[in-house]
């Protein structure tokens, strides 16, 4: 599903040019669910958005289910990104103004589906999520467990073949946190292609394979053999 | 799609109240503010509009020349010129000529009946014109002498019906006339408003009969006084037409205006220019100000913008708190354009409501502006179609420049960066936001400065010695039906009200201060001089104490008295007037004999100059001749108090002198202060705008520094943290919007002196701009700005650190 090749991505500012990825080389297979994993400012975010289209490699190329999406213009990549893709921040990111149910609908609104599949659609994820009671409701009135499993339903509501999560846990207690990791090994199981960002070697337990990113290049790659097993 | 826009538009609205009341408020005011100025721009516009063939309908505008210098325009001319003109050029396809003639009264029932604004008309009257004939033949109304057509409402007043054709009605002191027509009450965009409209065979019946057969209007090219429009033939060039006039007033011309050295210059002026376009002499109805028009526009234009830069302003200064909201539709699948629609929307939210609100704000205002205006806007207003029309187009015009560089800038933000977790600071658009600030504070120091320059000029006009004495003086109109015993009568009423002992002194005159001399006289030389040196004077005929009650102050010579048995041939200049002649010291002029039409006159005193109208107009030449029985305006200088049984004798005495005779009277002062209304009432509407506009850039810098503050909250909390004052934080508050001020009072001083030394010159007596004309708005604007700004910026320099900082 991923081919990343020789993928170099530099910020530059007025006065400094900073190298956040490196020659980074990267596949990623159908079905599978990759962890990466280091320290601070080693370009983890950098890569993820650049996995999910959100920004562009500076060089390199980088191939989503055989399209090239090195050097596509903005509106090309969101029509790419379109349906296949799901997103879930650290900081939850749901629009304040917006109940669950409609923060949910937002996807869909944008594939232009109708109203009653919109709703039908909207209410068997939240079900799933078990956030259904809440549909009204707007995010503020939510816990921070109960905002990340509304981001989870927005993320896979379009039912996409990858779901891209920065961090996930990070602002969540220990207990929360696994919910929304059994949430996404769930997903994971009925062939939900992951990539998740995380700093907890807990979480990262759950994924098949672990990407330890240093300075901008892949140093490691562990592979979790007990998972391994289970598939 | 749209319903989740409006949804959140909506939402946001509600949530961010303060900042939609302000937005909203800004724009239904200044859109209020826009709609009532462009109706009344609307109406002076639409003047002479309502006419089927307004654009091949022209009035004949004269120009007198003397030895090539322009002396007069005039909105009528010679008398002949509409037949001679039709006869001589084909494309003209029919003339109007029309005469202001003198009010009348009419007899009906006993009762008397005073009738203003009596003109004379051609029988092509209805037809070139689009004025609706009620009742009688539109081929034949204005035919016959003897016939005339009258208003609706006039016809009412006298007959108590309409059904008034073929009736006889009696005029005071005159002949008959049968009615041939009624036609609709004109309306009021319109400048021939009779209210009584006699057919042009009377009148040349009546010249017939007065110079015993031996002149004829048609072939009078000599003699002025008569209005003369053209209606042109369809796909007619006017200016081709225009130019075939010179060689026919050349060949008419009479042999004394060749030797004159004089000539009259005839051309075309659309019928729709004349209200905003023409003030000339003889005016047959009050025209309008094109300036004072365009200068009502240009406020309208400030104020909108004005409402526009707030949303602007205020809707990219939340910009921050949006970016997360573009983030999420942007990961989620939105495009750029669907979110620069969404921002579209939302600015149309904004408008619309605005404009919901300013519709009621417009009628609730309508009362007031027309009473601060002197306009006549109704309600039916919002029965009109271009009304919604202009409304539409102001919505739309309004949606797209607040709308537009929100929805950019907005919709340009990266996921990438807003979604980080931390708040992006957009540095974005502080530099136009900051340009659009200058621009309303350039704007409203603009504005009050030409508030104060019109003030200031108003005021000057209205204390500015006139050169003449107006004060506690009573005026008489004369009286319009007479006999043959006048000129008794007339000197034994003037007599018996010196009896009274209110009464200090009583004068008569053609013209009194604070009217237009329409008494011209061109071919005016000395005896000695030339014909071709003869000019054009304008001549004020008065009684022996006029001089002397109007307090004229002599700068050489004597002013009249009966003690000279000579007088009845001498007249008095005024400086313009001997200068013309060619005299600089008024001492030569003394003595000096004048030719006034084949007639000499002595210049037995010379006057300075005085201000005979308003001080927007020059001194003009005068000559002030001496006509002991002048027929004209009675003046009395009253010394009392007790002004109302002053009146009431003088009335006694007017019945007994002048039965039949309507009793009219006004006091000069008020008359002539009566000419500045106009100018008074710009003044109210400059102000009020004005005071409107500032409001609304006030609210816009309110929300604008409780945004840009409350983004300096943290700021704020940790200067305040390591120890900074609070007067420390109000100065890095105040520094940034001082310095605008200062960019916005820099480029106002240049734009606002160069428009209101453009309008001071159209007064011919005028205050020269002072320092404090700039200083003055500049201090107020300061200080609102100040208070302004100072809301938000105390409650954040006062506010506790420790809050602030845990917020984050
Ligand atoms: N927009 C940007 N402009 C300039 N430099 C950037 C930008 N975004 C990221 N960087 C730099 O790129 C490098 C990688 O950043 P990235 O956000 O990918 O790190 P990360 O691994 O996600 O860190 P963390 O674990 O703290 O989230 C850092 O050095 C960062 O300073
Ligand atoms: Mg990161």
């Amino acid at each position: 599903m991923i081919r990343i090749k020789e993928l170099k991505k530099s910020f530059k500012t007025e006065e400094v040019e900073t190298l956040a990825l490196n020659k980074v080389n990267l596949h990623v297979e159908d079905g599978e669910f990759v962890g990466i994993m280091g320290p601070s400012g080693c370009g983890k975010s950098t890569l993820l958005n650049i996995i999910g289209m959100l920004d562009n490699p500076t060089e390199g190329s980088y191939n989503f289910a055989g399209n090239e999406v090195a050097g596509l213009k903005e509106s090309q990549r969101t029509q790419l990104r379109k349906g296949n893709l799901g997103f879930v921040f650290q900081s939850f990111n749901l629009i304040d103004e917006l109940t669950v149910f409609e923060n949910v609908e937002l996807p869909l609104i944008y594939l232009k589906e109708n109203k009653a599949s919109r709703r039908e659609k909207v209410m068997k994820v939240l079900e799933r999520m078990k956030i259904a009671h809440r549909e009204k409701h707007f995010p503020h009135q939510l816990s921070g467990g109960q905002q990340q499993r509304v981001a989870i339903a927005r993320a896979v509501v379009t039912n996409p073949k990858l779901i891209l999560a920065d961090e996930p846990t990070g602002n969540l207690d220990s207990k929360n946190g696994l919910e929304v990791m059994n949430l996404l090994t769930e997903l994971n199981q009925e062939g939900t292609t992951i990539v998740m960002v995380t700093h907890s070697d807990h979480d990262s337990h759950f994924a098949h394979r672990v990407v330890n990113l240093f300075d901008g290049q892949i140093v490691t790659e562990s592979h979790n053999r007990a998972l391994e097993a289970r598939v | 799609m749209f319903k989740n826009y409006l949804k959140i538009a909506w939402r946001n609205l509600i949530k961010n109240s303060a900042y939609s009341v302000i937005n909203i408020g800004g724009l239904a005011i200044g859109i209020t503010a826009c709609l009532l100025i462009l109706q009344y721009v609307a109406f002076e516009t639409s003047y002479e509009d309502f006419h089927t063939n307004k654009d091949r309908v022209f009035r004949v505008k004269q120009e007198r020349y003397n030895a090539g210098k322009l002396e007069t325009e005039w909105a009528g001319g010679a008398f002949a010129v509409g037949n001679s003109f039709k006869e001589a050029i084909p494309e003209i396809e029919e003339f109007v000529k029309v005469v202001q003639t003198q009010d009348i009264i009419v007899d009906v029932n006993d009762e008397t009946l005073k009738i203003d604004q009596v003109f004379f008309a051609t029988n092509s009257f209805f037809n070139v014109f689009s004025y609706p004939l009620l009742a009688g033949d539109l081929n034949s109304v204005l035919k016959e002498p003897g016939t005339a057509a009258i208003s609706e409402s006039i016809a009412v007043k006298i007959f108590g019906t309409k059904e008034v054709i073929g009736k006889m009605l009696p005029i005071s002191g005159g002949k008959d006339y049968r009615i041939t027509g009624v036609y609709e009450d004109m309306p009021l965009n319109t400048q021939l408003k009779p209210n009584f409209l006699a057919s042009y065979a009377t009148f040349v019946e009546q010249v017939k009969t007065n110079s015993n057969g031996e002149q004829t209007p048609d072939d009078a090219w000599d003699w002025d006084g008569c209005l003369t429009y053209l209606m042109l033939k369809e796909g007619t060039d006017a200016s081709a037409v225009e130019a075939k006039f010179a060689p026919i007033v050349k060949e008419n011309e009479s042999d004394f205006t060749k030797q004159s050295n004089s000539s009259a210059k005839y051309s075309l002026m659309p019928i729709t220019d004349i209200h905003l376009y023409s003030n000339f002499m003889m005016e047959p109805g009050a025209t309008g100000d094109g300036k004072t028009v365009y200068l009502l526009f240009g406020i309208a234009f400030f104020i909108i913008i004005i409402a526009w830069v707030n949303y602007i302003n205020l809707a990219t200064a939340r910009a921050i708190g949006r970016a997360k909201e573009v983030g999420v539709r942007k990961t989620v699948g939105s495009n750029r354009n669907q979110l620069i629609g969404q921002f579209f929307l939302e600015s149309a939210l904004f408008n619309a409501l605005a404009l919901v609100l300013a519709l009621g704000l417009m009628a609730i205002l309508i009362p007031a502006f027309n009473q601060l205006s002197g306009q006549e806007l109704s309600y039916a207003l919002f029965s009109k179609s271009t009304f919604w029309i202009g409304l539409t187009a102001l919505l739309l015009i309004g949606v797209f420049l607040s709308g537009a560089y929100p929805a950019i800038v907005l919709s340009r933000f990266k996921p990438v960066e807003v979604l980080k977790g931390k708040m992006a600071n957009t540095q974005q658009g502080t530099l136009l936001r900051k340009s659009l600030v200058v621009f309303q504070f350039a704007a409203s120091l603009f504005l009050l400065i030409g508030t104060l320059t019109v003030y200031k000029q108003i005021q000057f006009m209205r204390q500015q010695s006139l050169g003449l004495d107006i004060d506690k003086t009573l005026v008489v109109v004369p009286p319009i039906v007479t006999d043959s015993t006048y000129l008794s009568q007339m000197l034994a009423f003037k007599e018996n009200l010196l009896k009274i002992p209110s009464i200090k002194s009583v004068a008569a005159a053609t013209t009194i201060p604070g009217q237009p001399v329409n008494w011209n006289a061109g071919g005016i030389k000395l005896v000695s001089q030339g014909q071709e040196l003869a000019k054009q004077y304008r001549v004020i005929g008065v009684d022996y104490d006029y001089v002397d009650q109007f307090g004229l102050k002599l700068i050489a010579g004597r002013a009249f008295s009966d003690e000279f048995g000579a007088d009845p041939e001498a007249v008095i200049l005024n400086r313009a007037g001997i200068l013309q002649l060619g005299f600089n010291d008024p001492e030569e002029a003394i003595g000096k004999r004048i030719d006034f039409w084949g007639n000499q006159y002595t210049i037995i005193g010379v006057s300075e100059n005085f201000n005979q109208e308003s001080l927007r107009l020059p001194y003009e030449p005068l000559v002030i001749r001496l006509i002991p029985d002048v027929r004209g305006f009675f003046t009395m200088k009253l010394n009392s108090s007790d002004i109302g049984s002053t009146i009431a004798q003088v009335e006694t005495q007017w019945n007994s002198f002048f039965p039949g005779n309507t009793y009219e009277y006004f006091f000069l002062d008020d008359h002539f202060n009566d000419q500045y209304l106009a100018d008074q009432r710009f003044g109210k509407v400059f102000g009020f705008f004005t005071g409107l506009a500032i409001l609304v850039a006030c609210l816009g810098l309110f929300g604008l520094a409780s945004f840009t503050t409350l983004q300096r909250t943290k700021e704020i909390g940790i200067r305040k943290v390591l120890g900074a004052s609070v007067l420390g934080i109000l100065k890095l508050l105040y520094r940034e919007f001082a310095f605008l001020l200062m960019v916005a009072f820099l480029i106002s001083i240049p734009v606002s002196w160069f428009t209101a030394s453009n309008w001071l010159q159209g007064y011919a007596f005028r205050i020269d701009i002072h320092w404090s004309f700039f200083m003055l708005p500049f201090v107020v604007i300061v200080l609102i700005a100040l208070v302004t700004v100072s809301f938000q910026s105390i409650k954040a320099s006062l506010a506790n650190p420790v809050k602030s900082l845990r917020a984050e």
